[in-house]
């Protein structure tokens, strides 16, 4: 037998989409009938909508009076409609006719639909009765309202009651309401007049807006905010036309099991599959907004008078550049729940989980004063939409739109790769998701775990300073972050997975020489990590309102030294150790070797400190004690260096012995780089020390591999 | 020519309401070319989950087997490759007509592709698919779908064939053509790995039967050997009284 080529892939590609085409319903549902239904719906909503202001424009209101002050209500009332009736401004619309309607119970006929407005006069005192018993009766005390009524002049009220549900009853309203506030103003110009202050506003001054932006960039800020909401919309409805039936579909047919006999390699099947789910996908994405583009010529669909779209080549390169990782992170997402599912049934109950996951995200494009140059830019999916806006601004900021196309690429490449394992695990075929360490759980299951524990303690951290935040203050900030968050989660890790304490969170004694090791190491590594900052800054620069905001979040100068010391220096340094360098090192370890262990507990230690500015330099640190740890066993000295470093980073510019700006001079570099090999020289000496007291403090299999 | 080996294979499962289900417990056997080497046992003896260890499905919990001198783990698609795999639950595309079925079969399994036109007109001839071989899967009858089926499994040419109770739900008819087909394979020189509960099937094909029970392999051999080794001349006694002495 000779190899047939790597024509497997493309094999694998062309018959799924032969076979996808040869299904005629699901294109007939998927594709043709939203072409069919879109102009029906369209057309009908536009009728339904030019029949209600037919029917509003030529309704006859009915309108009753009411109140202990019905004959001052009766008389604004008149005032008002022969404004209504003779006023020249009701030359863009005709002026509308409200009849008087007579009645004993008024708002009986409003909800019953025969009148459509009451108007109640009230004389002073009864309206001041009426409101209090109103308030009285609402749940909660309202004593802003209360003080308010009593500030009340003491002058009659009218009071318009009507039905918000009904449209014809809340046209009435809005046309009464803006002419009785017409009558007001001219009672209110005539009292002027009769004190002889008769003014027009335009000899106060004249007052004129004038907007600057070209037709380009309102045609970019209004497409670059749909933009990615409305492609992610149907790609993720166009894609699962394929990646429902690309595994699930398979599975229940029992295809499957033969594709997974065959030659192919388990990534050319996902390939191939999610080739066709893009393929699939973009035609979808380019039918729908080519039906668009025709509604638009027929005039179903209005759009702003002044829309002019001007993308240049690079602008459009870039977004391709965004769209690609985008395109393959809904495919894989797509694939991924298809392989989770054992039926066309589960595939939807996961659907809309999906949907949520990967469209809501797009929707930061819409929050107020969401720039790409924020922490936003490493969300995956957001970080795109808010990308392709600025684009489309014709904005060009290379780092940041280089970050948001890596972080949804990043997100993309781990969906991929889930996908593949979904594909290749047993579960598709055996039906069994479980193996001996999910059955036992516990410490085996614990590795498998840890991740999914820190990242759901992030997202709390997330939630946690977007709703309280800064408004906390430092000191509970920090006890509620580092003590309650970081450590009560690792609690909960050890409680839930049976871990042995002590091997958890590395309590084991350290070798002598590790002390003067980081006394040296310590100040060393600050003084490159504030090198590593500036360097990084040089990149992204910080803005000012992050510097001042950050500064007076701190605001450590109002309390006292020894606060200052335990709060940022003392409590970080001991329980940020236990849950970083103790239980997350713990979980990671057996499955990474060193090097990239504490590469990766670094990194995850400087994604937790959330500000896109301060997590180079906080991951640096992540690594360093990751280090000392695997080099000591131990996570006393750890704790050490970390308090050691926030010790010397804050205190001195607190007491002001050097000024917040302070630059290091040149020679601190070059001195600092032999004090950190110093300090790593001693603790790579003493690691077959450390390797011994390890195993005399926690015995057997205790130590850190 | 010892074409399959399989040295202490053992699947465990977990189940949450049963825990360890030990489904293959250290089974070993060898295969050679030019054979018929049949799994006999009941329904969960382990004989499916044997066979998809050897298709790589299924990766074992412990030992080792190899096909064709490669290891199923460490070489995966080298193995799948060399081995045509057939069972009651591979079912057929159905929206492919049965010629693209076997074009498709043989293109992913890697056939040199300028041959592909070739072979799968030499199969169509061969199994009588001639006659249907433009309409699609999904409108053919069962004894077509069987004989798409065989021709898929076979397409590539692999010198390994894994058929898993090929006969579960077929008719008398269609059983009977089953067999012809297997004994063909074998006079073409192909190790046939045969898995079956019907002890009639086994006596009629089998040049090696192997009988499995509870995951474990009680006993190995030709029918005449289990014959003289147990004194019972039914293959049905001699599958009870293994099963009674191996329980």
């Amino acid at each position: 037998m000779v190899d047939g080529g790597g024509g497997v892939l493309g094999t694998l590609y062309r018959y799924e989409l032969r076979m996808l085409l040869r299904d005629t319903r699901t294109i007939a549902i998927a594709v043709v009938a939203p072409l069919l239904l879109f102009p029906v719906l369209i057309l009908l909503a536009r009728e339904a909508e030019r029949r209600r202001e037919a029917v509003i424009e030529r309704a006859t209101y009915r309108y009753a009076l009411t109140g202990t002050e019905e004959d001052f209500a009766y008389y604004r009332v008149q005032e008002a409609l022969a404004i209504e009736t003779f006023d020249p401004d009701t030359a863009a619309r005709p002026p509308a006719t409200f009849l008087h309607d007579r009645s004993p119970n008024p708002d009986s006929l409003v909800r019953a639909g025969a009148i459509q407005v009451v108007v109640e006069g009230l004389a002073a005192d009864e309206y001041l009765r009426v409101r209090a018993r109103e308030l009285a009766e609402r749940p909660g005390e309202d004593s802003a309202a209360l003080a308010e009524l009593a500030e009340l002049p003491e002058v009659p009220v009218l009071r318009l009651h009507y039905r918000t549900d009904s449209d014809v009853s809340r046209a009435a309203f809005e046309r009464l309401q803006e002419r009785l506030e017409q009558v007001r103003r001219q009672q209110r110009d005539s009292v002027y007049r009769a004190y002889g202050l008769a003014i027009d506003l335009s000899e106060l001054g004249g007052l004129e807006a004038r907007n600057v932006a070209t037709g380009e960039r309102e045609t970019g800020a209004l497409l670059g905010v749909l933009l990615t909401p409305l492609l992610l919309f149907l790609m993720l409805s166009g894609g699962s036309i394929v990646a429902v039936d690309a595994i699930s579909g398979e599975k229940e047919r029992g295809t499957l099991e033969t594709l997974l006999t065959t030659a192919a390699r388990r990534s050319e099947i996902v390939a191939a599959k999610q080739l066709a789910v893009v393929t699939v996908g973009i035609v979808v994405t380019v039918v729908n907004l080519a039906n668009l583009f025709v509604y638009i010529v027929l005039d179903l669909i209005e759009l702003p008078q002044e829309l002019a779209v001007s993308i240049g080549p690079l602008s459009l390169l870039v977004l391709l550049a965004l769209y690609l990782p985008l395109t393959v992170l809904v495919s894989s997402g797509l694939l991924l729940i298809s392989g989770w599912a054992k039926s066309y049934k589960e595939y939807q109950l996961y659907f809309l989980p999906l949907f949520a996951v990967v469209f809501l995200p797009s929707l930061a494009v819409l929050l107020p004063g969401m720039e790409l140059g924020s922490a936003i830019a490493l969300v995956p999916v957001a970080g795109v939409a808010v990308a392709v806006r600025e684009v489309m601004l014709g904005e060009l900021d290379w780092p940041f739109l280089a970050l948001a196309a890596l972080s949804t690429g990043g997100a993309a490449w781990g969906a991929a790769r889930l996908t593949e394992r979904a594909l290749s695990t047993e579960r598709l075929i055996s039906g069994t998701e479980l193996d001996q360490a999910d059955l036992a759980g516990g410490p085996a299951l614990f590795p498998r775990r840890v991740l999914r524990w820190f990242g759901l303690l992030w997202v709390v951290l997330l939630v946690s300073s977007a709703w309280a935040g800064e408004s906390l203050g430092l000191v509970r900030q920090v006890l509620f972050n580092v003590v309650g968050l970081f450590f009560g989660g690792s609690l909960l890790m050890v409680r839930a997975y049976r871990l042995e304490l002590r091997a958890a969170f590395a309590l084991r004694p350290a070798p002598a020489a590790a002390w003067p090791a980081v006394l040296i190491g310590a100040p060393a590594a600050l003084v490159i990590g504030v090198g590593l900052a500036e360097a990084f800054q040089r990149f992204v620069p910080v803005p000012e309102e992050v510097l001042r905001s950050f500064g007076q979040f701190l605001g450590a100068g109002e309390l006292p030294l020894w606060q200052i010391v335990l709060i940022l220096a003392v409590i970080p340094g001991v329980f940020e150790e236990l849950a970083f360098r103790g239980v997350l090192m713990h979980g990671l370890a057996p499955r990474l070797r060193p090097v990239p262990l504490a590469l990766a507990v670094g990194a995850i230690f400087g994604i937790f400190h959330v500000s896109l500015w301060r997590i180079v330099p906080t991951a640096y640190l992540g690594v360093v004690l990751a280090a000392v740890v695997l080099l000591t066993g131990s996570i006393y000295p750890a704790m050490l260096w970390h308090a050691l470093n926030n010790l010397i980073a804050i205190v001195p510019v607190e007491l002001g012995w050097v000024s917040e700006d302070y630059d290091l001079p040149m020679w601190s570099y070059p001195a600092a780089s032999a004090g950190l090999a110093l300090s790593f020289t001693l603790l790579w000496w003493t690691r077959r020390a450390a390797g011994k007291m390890q195993h005399v403090g926690t015995g057997p299999g205790g130590g850190r591999p | 020519m010892i074409t399959v080996q399989v040295e202490g294979l053992a699947k465990t499962f977990f189940d949450e309401a049963r825990g360890a289900i030990h489904a293959v417990d250290g089974v070993s056997f060898e295969c050679r070319a030019g054979t018929i080497f049949g799994l006999l046992g009941a329904n969960g003896a382990g004989k499916t989950t044997t066979l998809r260890m050897l298709a790589t499905i299924l990766r074992p919990t412990a030992g080792r087997a190899r096909v064709m001198g490669h290891d199923v783990v460490a070489e995966p698609e080298v193995v799948r490759r060399s081995l045509g795999f057939y069972s009651a639950s591979t079912a057929l595309y159905p929206r492919l007509t049965a010629r693209e079925t076997l074009e498709f079969f043989a293109r992913v399994n890697r056939y040199p592709r300028e041959r592909v036109g070739a072979r799968v007109d030499e199969l169509v001839e061969r199994f009588g698919i001639d006659r249907f071989e433009s309409v699609r899967v999904e409108k053919l009858s069962s004894g077509m779908k069987q004989k798409v089926s065989i021709a898929r499994t076979v397409v590539h040419d692999p010198p390994v064939l894994v058929f898993d109770e090929p006969t579960v739900g077929l008719d008398v008819i269609n059983a009977l053509e089953m067999q012809d087909v297997i004994r063909a394979l074998r006079a073409e020189g192909k190790t046939i790995i045969f898995s079956t509960h019907v002890m009639s099937e086994a006596e009629k094909l089998c040049d090696t039967i192997v009988i499995i029970h509870g995951g474990r392999l009680l006993a190995s051999g030709s029918l005449e050997e289990h014959r003289r080794a147990t004194g019972k001349h039914y293959l049905e006694d001699i599958f009870v009284q293994y099963v009674r002495e191996g329980g």
